[in-house]
């Protein structure tokens, strides 16, 4: 197995923390705000307090997998979250 | 990183420490010192009376000065006097901050009071870092997203977290510093979590607006007003019809009883038919933040037009732990409480730092090391004594700054923030220039000296300012204990031989 240098798997680890996991934590917080059954204002909050919570995890994620590819599967797990939370706009889109 | 789970985690907790640690350690020791902002506004401006008016007498005095030089502008703000601010300001902008006049609550005269940025320094630049605060409020952000991850990496790698409460070993060099680092961690961990939870809560939907986004198609504007945040809607044309003020002594004393103590009023088109009255409770009624809250009356009838909402459950748990964060709760038991948590918080980053280079000194310290990694080293050494003791030091260097330059000088506040940025450089400089171990002394040495002699100002009769001097010096003598003690340490080669001859003979 051929390993990158050092400089470039922290580089793109970190890379995945900060941008991954800000994906993660808004499509997860957006996910959360749109199943909750809550009043619209009530669910934006209880689906944003605990953001930093997916946030930290995605981080510690990002460090902590196997290789600094799979680092970036926060993204693709983010992907199906949006869809959800953004579910209506999205219909709109595709009509 | 590494191999394994705890090792990868032990590499991102001691590299993202170290990298962004200095930070956020200027963040933590500015928030502990915005515990006690009004003190410090109030000891950084020694013009300002000590008084024991009733803010009703206060608020009839600034409305009378209004009236008399005032009398057309579109808003009056006012702050009462309270407990912990004791001086009265007057201002007509939108804007509470900006400009205003202070009176003398006792007699309503004006009162001279020097430009100073005061304690409220150390509050804005605890979450913008002085940068423009939409770019400050996003980089603070960033950093206490890595003191949460740091925490929690900390707990990770540490499977004897129980032990390590009552674990300390002295005078055992890096030993001694990994015990207090982790000690001073767990023993406040839940502290630690909360505060910074919290700080992340307060601009939560400016981070992560997703659910705006998701559920208001991303209308800030829409979401506030479906929260029921909405201004009353101004009458319009009675603007222009002159009418005479109700007496708002009676309508302080409705507020009061039913909001607690109070912060201040503003009076929206005074002597106007539209006259509004707002009136704001002091923040730390209870714990929820009531920021931005306030009763509304009518300037003419006296009537009461909204009274502030029940919050429901979702805003509520919001706004209390924002209220958590800000620490207005509880009055001083409760302040003194969190200052000393934010210390040991201070501590424990800085402990950490210290660790970092003294767990790699005997590695790199000596010769025989790799040139780079050598000049690397140096840079984290010179970094933890710039950004610990430099940032200290830039800190009181503010108070002086407040009392030394003249009082006629224009643009007074930037100056006194160029004392604190220039002191900081001169700590990164100093540090630069001397070995680590003289400049940690000599540093902390003159930090401690400014502290003790902080009282040559005076003002001691003032029970507040007494306060602010009395613990500073407490601060001062434990500093100036901290730089003996280093300078009596032996150099990191004698005590590694020492150590070794102990173990032998053990």
């Amino acid at each position: 197995m051929t390993r990158s240098p050092a400089w470039l798997q922290i580089l793109s680890r970190s890379s995945a923390a900060l941008l991954g996991g800000y994906a993660l934590s808004y499509a997860a917080s957006a996910c959360l705000a749109r199943i909750l059954p809550l009043a619209a204002t009530d669910a934006v909050i209880v689906a944003t307090l605990p953001a930093f919570l997916f946030y930290t995890a995605a981080i510690l994620w990002a460090f902590a997998c196997r290789d600094a590819l799979r680092a970036w599967a926060l993204l693709a797990l983010a992907a199906p979250l949006s869809l959800i939370g953004f579910w209506p706009q999205v219909l709109e889109w595709l009509a | 990183m590494k191999n394994t789970f705890t090792q990868s985690m032990a590499w991102l907790h001691t590299w993202s420490g170290l990298i962004f640690g200095w930070l956020l350690f200027a963040i933590f020791v500015t928030g502990t010192l915005a515990v006690f902002d009004k003190e410090l506004n109030h000891w950084m401006q020694p013009e300002i009376p000590a008084s024991q008016v009733s803010q009703a007498d206060a608020a009839g005095r600034a409305i009378a000065y209004l009236q008399a030089h005032e009398p057309q502008a579109a808003n009056w703000g006012i702050s009462l006097p309270s407990e912990r601010s004791p001086g009265l300001r007057v201002s007509t902008g939108e804007r509470r901050h900006a400009g205003g006049v202070q009176l003398d609550p006792n007699t309503g005269e004006v009162v001279e009071v020097r430009d100073s940025v005061g304690g409220n320094f150390f509050f804005r630049f605890h979450f913008t870092l002085d940068l423009p605060r939409n770019w400050g409020i996003f980089v603070v952000g960033a950093l206490a997203l890595v003191m949460l991850a740091a925490l929690v990496t900390g707990i990770v790698v540490h499977k004897k977290i129980f032990k390590e409460f009552f674990t300390f070993r002295p005078n055992k060099g890096q030993r001694s510093w990994l015990d207090f680092h982790n000690a001073s961690a767990v023993l406040l961990l839940p502290f630690h979590l909360m505060i910074t939870y919290t700080g992340l809560v307060i601009f939560m939907l400016i981070y992560i607006p997703a659910g705006v986004d998701a559920l208001f198609a991303g209308d800030a504007r829409a979401y506030f007003k479906a929260q029921g945040n909405t201004r009353l809607e101004q009458p319009r044309g009675l603007a222009r019809q002159p009418a005479a003020l109700v007496d708002v002594a009676p309508l302080l004393a409705q507020a009061e009883a039913r909001l607690g103590p109070l912060g201040g009023l503003n009076i929206r088109n005074p002597n106007t038919a539209a006259a509004r009255i707002e009136i704001r409770p002091a923040l730390g009624n209870r714990i929820a933040l009531a920021k931005g809250q306030a009763m509304v009356f009518d300037g003419i009838s006296g009537q009461l037009l909204s009274d502030v909402p029940e919050w429901r459950a979702a805003p509520l748990t919001q706004r209390v732990m924002v209220g958590l964060h800000f620490a207005q709760f509880g009055g001083y038991p409760m302040r003194w409480l969190y200052f000393i948590c934010g210390l040991v918080s201070c501590l424990m980053i800085a402990s950490g730092l210290v660790l970092f280079c003294v767990k790699r000194g005997r590695k790199y310290a000596n010769a025989s090391a790799d040139a780079s990694a050598r000049r690397w080293y140096r840079l984290a050494e010179v970094c933890n004594v710039g950004f610990v003791s430099g940032l200290l030091l830039a800190c009181v260097g503010l108070l002086w700054a407040s009392r030394l330059l003249p009082v006629e000088l224009l643009q007074r506040e930037s100056w006194e923030v160029r004392v604190f940025f220039g002191a900081w450089l001169l700590g990164l400089l100093h540090a630069g220039i001397r070995p680590a171990r003289q400049a940690w002394v000599e540093q902390l040495l003159l930090t401690a000296l400014l502290c003790i002699g902080l009282g040559v100002f005076g003002g001691l009769e003032d029970a507040m300012r007494l306060g602010v001097v009395a613990c500073a010096l407490v601060l001062g003598v434990l500093l100036g204990l901290v730089a003996w003690r280093i300078s009596q340490t032996q150099p990191e080669a004698l005590k590694a031989t020492a150590g070794r001859q102990m173990e032998a003979e053990a």
